[in-house]
């Protein structure tokens, strides 16, 4: 296929996702001028747009939205980078490991369905608010799910293709570094993915509970205090869009680089051949 | 193939070497796994460059005897010897090809095939250069970058089986090769391998469950019985090769083999129904 074709085709893939969103703020739009919806409590997305050009500093007045989104961003990944950390180890032992797996899967099914966010107030005595407490919190909203992924990849290996590096005269590292690690990788891509969004939507709650004076969550939540809407929809807008650019961009990238080149997609069967 | 007719035309033997060396020798050989007994009192001598074929009713323990050759699995009891060394664990000089192929999907044709050569530490340039011989010689030229989803079944198992031979093992294990592969793959895939024997000098075993393919390309068919299973029949099969599948002589050592294998099924059956 010519690259120009390629580019038209991405070109459509692209408008072809925007297209329903426009649809909807048009809706939106149209919904609040025509007096359907209340304009003081739904503003219209062209009054958010203005007041996010406002927080920009786009207008001459303080340029406070980077702030927040920078502040946000930072706790999100710095959780997200302690959540693969803690869990890619902690799941390869437990996928590998009958014993550990015994004993600490039990503590686990515990702590799975806790949402991360009930920590929040016991940090907060112990830690008091600001960044420290929002880490954890997001960490703990983390690492579950990466633990979880990478715990199954390393299971759903099976035996075979480890016996075939060691009739090779592998090591054990030779087993992890070129069996375990590259055939648990579509299920670490997905784990990555869920605790990064985990991560995420924990963030807000928590910089709504425990942040000083920065992060999306605590600009949407004082906004509160003087019912400035806009600016709470603006926030919303950016978890939203933030959100969004994190999985396709970043692990979309990932995953066209590695298991998308590997791996065939049988449209007949939805499976991987 | 016709690059494998190459090597034809070039034999290394014409006819059986009279005595060659004992390779894989078992005396008494069982596995056990917690109470319940895979296999037991293997015993027989596979000499060097057979093709030796392990064929019985489906659980009934061969592939347990064939991993616990290559080192997988290990034995409970009795003794089994690979060059008069005991087996303690898997080695380059044994070679294993799945049923299901086992490649790496996350590798190329090509470096799935060196993978072995790799973990051996050889330079890239060098394990390239192994794996190109056995590439041409299973008529993967040209498939080097494609990655395995993208073939066929009877191309995936030819990468195995170049995967394999690239390592230079004295012994090829191999397991149900053929059960993956539709009617047509098969006897290609088959009429490749018998070749590529013959070109490499290999000792051989193949588990399988058909007669056809034992009888076809085994120079002995041993036969084991139902669980606890053990070696009741060890049938020579006393022809030239490359075999013809039409050889009528075929034919009669198929019977023979059918034979004994149908009375073992039924021994199996009776067995099981009246637990």
């Amino acid at each position: 296929m010519p690259p120009g074709f390629r580019l038209f085709d991405r070109v459509i893939v692209v408008v072809q996702f925007l297209l329903p969103i426009l649809g909807l703020l048009l809706f939106w739009e149209l919904a609040v001028r025509t007096g359907l919806a209340q304009a003081s409590i739904l503003p219209a997305p062209s009054t958010i747009l203005a007041r996010a050009v406002e927080l920009l500093g786009l207008t001459g007045e303080r340029a406070v939205l980077f702030g927040h989104i920078g502040a946000s961003l930072k706790r999100a990944l710095l959780a997200f980078a302690l959540a693969v950390a803690v869990g890619v180890p902690l799941g390869f032992l437990l996928g590998l490991s009958r014993e550990a797996q015994l004993w600490v899967s039990p503590i686990l099914s515990l702590m799975l369905p806790l949402p991360a966010v009930a920590w929040t107030p016991i940090l907060l005595v112990v830690f008091g608010p600001g960044d420290l407490t929002i880490v954890i919190v997001c960490f703990l909203g983390a690492v579950f799910p990466v633990l979880y992924s990478t715990m199954q990849g390393v299971r759903a290996c099976g035996t075979q293709p480890v016996w075939v590096v060691r009739s090779m005269g592998g090591s054990r590292l030779d087993v992890l570094r070129r069996v375990l690690i590259p055939a648990s990788l579509p299920a670490l891509i997905t784990g990555f993915k869920l605790g990064m969004a985990h991560s995420w939507r924990t963030l807000v709650a928590a910089e709504m509970l425990a942040a000083l004076s920065s992060g999306l969550g605590y600009m949407i939540f004082s906004a509160r205090s003087y019912m400035d809407v806009s600016t709470m929809f603006v926030g919303v807008v950016c978890l939203a869009a933030i959100g969004m650019a994190i999985e396709h961009l970043l692990f979309g990238t990932l995953e066209r680089a590695t298991i998308h080149r590997w791996y065939v997609r049988d449209a007949g069967t939805g499976g991987r051949q | 193939m016709s690059n494998v007719e190459n090597i034809l035309a070039h034999p290394v033997r014409e006819t059986v070497v009279p005595a060659p060396r004992p390779k894989i020798t078992a005396e008494g050989a069982g596995v056990r796994f917690g109470s319940v007994t895979a296999v037991e009192d293997f015993t027989t001598t596979i000499r060097e460059r057979e093709f030796v074929s392990i064929i019985g009713p489906s659980g009934c323990g061969k592939s347990t005897m064939l991993y616990a050759i290559a080192g997988f699995l290990k034995t409970t009891s009795g003794v089994l010897k690979v060059d008069g060394e005991p087996i303690v664990k898997p080695g380059p000089n044994r070679g294993i090809v799945f049923q299901e192929f086992v490649l790496f999907p996350w590798r190329t044709v090509l470096r799935n095939i060196t993978l072995g050569p790799e973990i051996a530490g050889l330079p890239r340039a060098e394990a390239e250069e192994r794996a190109r011989k056995w590439i041409r010689l299973t008529g993967l030229g040209g498939f080097e970058d494609a990655y395995p989803a993208t073939l066929s079944g009877g191309m995936k198992q030819r990468v195995a089986i170049a995967r394999a031979l690239t390592c230079e093992p004295d012994i090829l294990l191999l397991d149900e090769p053929f059960g993956a592969l539709d009617v047509q793959t098969k006897n290609y895939v088959m009429k490749d391998l018998q070749d590529l024997w013959i070109a490499a000098s290999k000792t051989i075993l193949m588990v399988t469950h058909s007669v056809q393919e034992a009888t076809l390309m085994a120079d002995r068919v041993l036969i084991l019985g139902a669980r606890p299973s053990r070696i009741v029949a060890d049938v020579k099969i006393d022809l030239p090769h490359p075999r013809d599948p039409a050889d009528p002589r075929l034919g009669q050592y198929r019977q023979e083999v059918t034979a004994i294998l149908s009375a073992e099924v039924d021994r199996s059956m009776k067995i099981e129904r009246s637990r």
